[in-house]
């Protein structure tokens, strides 16, 4: 196991080369920079250009990428260049949120989907799985932001139960912090719930329909029994490789989820990076992004190992 | 596989089941249990009085009424004023920075106009008053020379003296990264006369340099504060201004806290508020769900579509603030198609701008005349915006020899009313025969291509400035290289006029000569102008004593909570 963690931190060396100079190259291509968007009403482009070389974008791409590199391998992801805070601040403040919320979403889909799920397969055709089939469906198709818009509506604005946009940091204050994420993590729970619902449904299915799970039954377990014990971790293999690629794409990806409902996490953070073309930043969050991808995964390479001990890596 | 192994992984998997069991109900219960806000008031009979005033303008059809600043008040200012209380404010955007000297972004503009005083303010009518500067002399037409108010401090308890300003007024204009270059690029020098008086001598008379050290230009900046913080000022103003609010902390994408400055010099009126928060809610509908709810006290702005049910909402007070701005469509004169003055010309007869005010922005703005907004002095109202007529656009179109039309693309930032706006645009372009292609992108890219001159037509829009020199000057006086004059437009005439509104002082002299420039622009076509918008703002019945001043910007000083 420890051969395997370590061979794979090191496969993601390059794996994070390839990421970051695509990205670099790609946010470089894009037209216009970050003197431009920062300078809008100045029109002395001498300053401007003075700005540039101080910044160094006056030099070539390659060696502002290798540059880039030079630092990182100390430790150092540079500067905003929009307010000049480090990077490395920027994010660690940003993506506490972000955890938190993914978090909370993960555990809010796994409440809704694993009964829903296993009632679905346990109780096939009937129409349980048919409810099972159309909640999955209807929490796939929803737009996030409908469903985000529909909650603050229902449960901020008519019932008043819960704060409609803003963060408070559940470890600072835990009760204002777990209300100010609840419709947050529902509305991105929600989505997720349905997409491990389908999974976990057929791949419980198949399970069920093997040998090992007809001798138990041929035992004389009960039901119940049968599929608590016999199949359900068998099961959840695909479930766990869904919830590792998911755990990433929550914590960088639900940039619509922040900007409904004000949440200062990392997706908003990289988008408005983009938008004011925040070389620095971009670069910066990207790349923990991406190593927080790989982590995730590697996690759950490492569980696959705990749930089903037939799985070995040599 | 032992059975203990088993076992032990069997309880973990049923904890875990429970676990997921426990965490929805504990949901329920975190919702349930949660400090409940109060109840929706029912609507009140005695809703504030004042704000039907300026929600029954009728500001699309009567652009001279709505070029009135709004004289209601939220409410009647009666009432004795009382200290306290935290004012919450919805932004539509995140602020950039938090220095004056270096800030591109209208919004910053709301936060310093409470956190650092300028020099000279506006009114309700957007005449200049003293402030920072008690009185002012203009003994020749390119001098200027400020008597600074004894006694002020700034917020790090240093002195507001003529040798502070001194320090700001060199810093603009050596800083390499600072945008104020260009509103105060006609001051040759700045000197200290006494320690309260200050001498600005400047490289050509220019009438419009007082409005502008209304803004940013003239907010004053504590030198100690610029020199041991540097950089990170952008991020952390805390001693930094000398306005009756002072910078507390920015917790980016989440929220800026200004606290009252206890030692303001001006001791009539507030300020009142104990702090001022200001939260970036990004989602419009959002926005104003959150201000029904009562979690916010103040939104910025409220979009168009919104407007009618905000009016309609007894729980809210609505204020139609006239702005400065002036949103138009730059045509590019240096490449084709627009190179042609005729295309120019069958393009602009071909759109509707008074069906686009009336449509898209649901009358929350008049059509414009040309770049000066409504609500300036120098609005001329006998120039009427130019109608659509699309007989004549089709004539120019013939007369360029190109009687079937001609087809461009525009650039604009992909934002709903802009593309609602330009899907009308199109419309009314394809019944002359011209054909609009769309180049949705973001606001960075945008710039460029203006700056650079690549593109065809671009939608531009523009907050505006108090003085009209800051609506036109940069944009359609000839000016080689970069600079905002995207279309290119170079006209002798206008270059001329243009010149002489900075040399002559009197306003109604000054609006003659902007009008004639308009008159110009209309038959020139370098731009075609589509709307001032008006920012409409809304309150919670508890904000008192907000005065609207057209720049669209909140001053909180004097503004109180019941």
């Amino acid at each position: 196991m420890g051969r395997l963690v370590l061979r794979r931190l090191l496969a993601t060396i390059p794996v994070l080369v390839l990421v970051t100079s695509g990205v670099f190259s790609l946010i470089h291509l894009t037209p216009g920079d970050p003197v431009e968007a920062m300078m809008a009403e100045s029109q002395d482009p001498v300053a401007k250009e003075a700005v540039r070389a101080q910044l160094g974008l006056d030099q070539p791409l390659y060696v502002q990428y290798v540059s880039w590199i030079g630092r990182l391998v100390q430790a150092d992801l540079g500067r905003s260049i929009r307010n000049h805070e480090p990077v490395i601040e920027n994010v660690t403040r940003r993506i506490r949120p972000s955890v938190q919320l993914a978090l909370m979403a993960m555990l809010v889909s796994l409440a809704v989907s694993f009964p829903v799920g296993i009632l679905s397969a346990t109780h096939r055709n009937s129409p349980l799985d048919g409810f099972g089939t159309l909640f999955a469906l209807f929490g796939i198709c929803m737009p996030n932001f409908l469903i985000a818009l529909l909650l603050i509506f229902f449960f901020g604005v008519t019932m008043r139960w819960l704060p409609i946009s803003g963060y408070v940091d559940p470890l600072e204050d835990p009760l204002a912090g777990i209300r100010s994420l609840t419709l947050p993590a529902i509305t991105l729970g929600l989505a997720l719930a349905a997409v491990i619902t389908r999974t976990l449904r057929s791949s419980l299915l198949e399970v069920l329909s093997e040998d090992y799970v007809r001798t138990a039954r041929a035992k004389g377990l009960a039901e119940r029994l049968v599929v608590r014990h016999h199949a359900l971790k068998n099961g959840l293999i695909p479930v766990v490789t869904v919830l590792g690629l998911q755990f990433g794409t929550l914590i960088g990806g639900a940039v619509i989820t922040e900007y409904v409902f004000a949440l200062p996490g990392v997706g908003r953070l990289v988008v408005d990076a983009v938008f004011s073309r925040d070389y620095p930043l971009v670069q910066g969050v990207v790349l923990l992004i991406a190593l927080g991808f790989i982590l995730s995964n590697l996690v759950v390479d490492v569980v696959y190992g705990w749930l089903d001990p037939r799985i070995r890596y040599g | 596989m032992s059975l203990t192994a088993r076992s032990t992984r069997t309880v973990t998997r049923r904890q875990f089941l429970r676990a997921c069991a426990f965490v929805s109900g504990g949901l329920a219960l975190v919702v349930a249990c949660g400090p409940q806000p109060p109840a929706p008031a029912a609507p009140k009979a005695e809703a504030p009085a004042p704000t039907a005033a300026p929600a029954q303008q009728a500001p699309a059809q009567k652009p001279a009424e709505a070029a009135k600043p709004a004289e209601a008040k939220p409410a009647a200012a009666a009432e004795t004023p009382k200290k306290g209380g935290t004012l919450r404010v919805g932004f539509y955007v995140e602020a950039a920075t938090m220095d004056p000297h270096l800030s591109g972004s209208k919004i910053d503009r709301q936060v310093y106009h409470n956190v650092y005083d300028p020099l000279v303010i506006l009114d309700t009518k957007l005449q200049i008053k003293p402030n920072l500067a008690e009185s002012w002399q203009t003994p020749d037409p390119k001098t200027i020379i400020f008597k600074l108010r004894q006694g002020v401090k700034f917020h790090d308890g240093t002195d507001l003296n003529a040798e502070a300003a001194k320090f700001n007024f060199d810093r603009m204009a050596t800083e390499p990264k600072s945008v104020r270059k260009g509103e105060i690029a006609n001051i040759e020098s700045t000197s200290v006369v006494d320690p309260y008086t200050l001498k600005l001598s400047l490289k050509k008379p220019d009438s419009s340099l007082l409005a502008s050290l209304t803004d940013r230009a003239g907010m004053m900046i504590s030198p100690e504060i610029i020199k041991k913080k540097g950089p990170d000022l952008e991020r952390d103003a805390a001693g930094a201004g000398a306005g009756p609010f002072q910078f507390v902390e920015w917790v980016k994408d989440d929220h800026i806290l200004l606290k009252r400055n206890e030692n303001y010099w001006n001791k009539e009126g507030g300020p009142y508020l104990e702090q001022i928060r200001y939260r970036p809610i990004p989602d419009d509908t959002v926005k104003l769900q959150s201000l029904q709810a009562g979690e916010i006290d103040v939104m910025d702005y409220v979009a168009p579509r919104d407007v009618a049910a905000v009016k309609a909402d007894k729980n809210l007070v609505e204020v139609d603030v006239p702005s400065l701005a002036a949103f138009w469509y730059m045509l590019n004169g240096t490449k084709p198609p627009f190179d042609n003055k005729l295309l120019r010309q069958a393009t602009m007869y071909a759109i509707d701008t008074e069906a686009i005010v009336k449509g898209v922005w649901l009358g929350v703005g008049v059509p414009a005349n040309g770049p000066i907004s409504s609500s300036s002095w120098a609005y001329d109202d006998t120039i009427k915006p130019v109608k659509r007529d699309v007989a004549m656009a089709k004539a120019k179109l013939a007369e360029a020899g190109m009687p079937n039309g001609f087809s461009f693309s525009v650039n604009t930032t992909n934002i709903p009313i802009n593309v609602q706006e330009l899907e009308v645009v199109k419309a009314q372009l394809a019944e002359a025969g011209i054909t609009m292609n769309f180049n949705l992108m973001d606001g960075a890219r945008l710039l460029a291509e203006g700056n650079a001159k690549t593109f065809e037509m671009s939608t531009y829009q523009w907050s505006g400035r108090p003085d009209p020199d800051g609506n036109t000057y940069q944009f359609f006086h000839t000016t080689p290289g970069t600079s905002l004059n995207w279309s290119g437009f170079s006209n002798p005439r206008a270059d001329e006029l243009l010149d002489k509104t900075r040399e002559v002082s009197d306003q109604a002299e000054r609006k003659k000569l902007y009008s004639e420039v308009i008159k110009i622009l209309q038959e020139e076509a370098p731009v075609i102008f589509v709307v001032h918008p008006i920012e409409p703002k809304a309150f919670s019945p508890k904000v008192q004593a907000y005065d609207p001043i057209p720049d669209g910007m909140m001053r909180f000083k004097d503004v109180w909570l019941k």
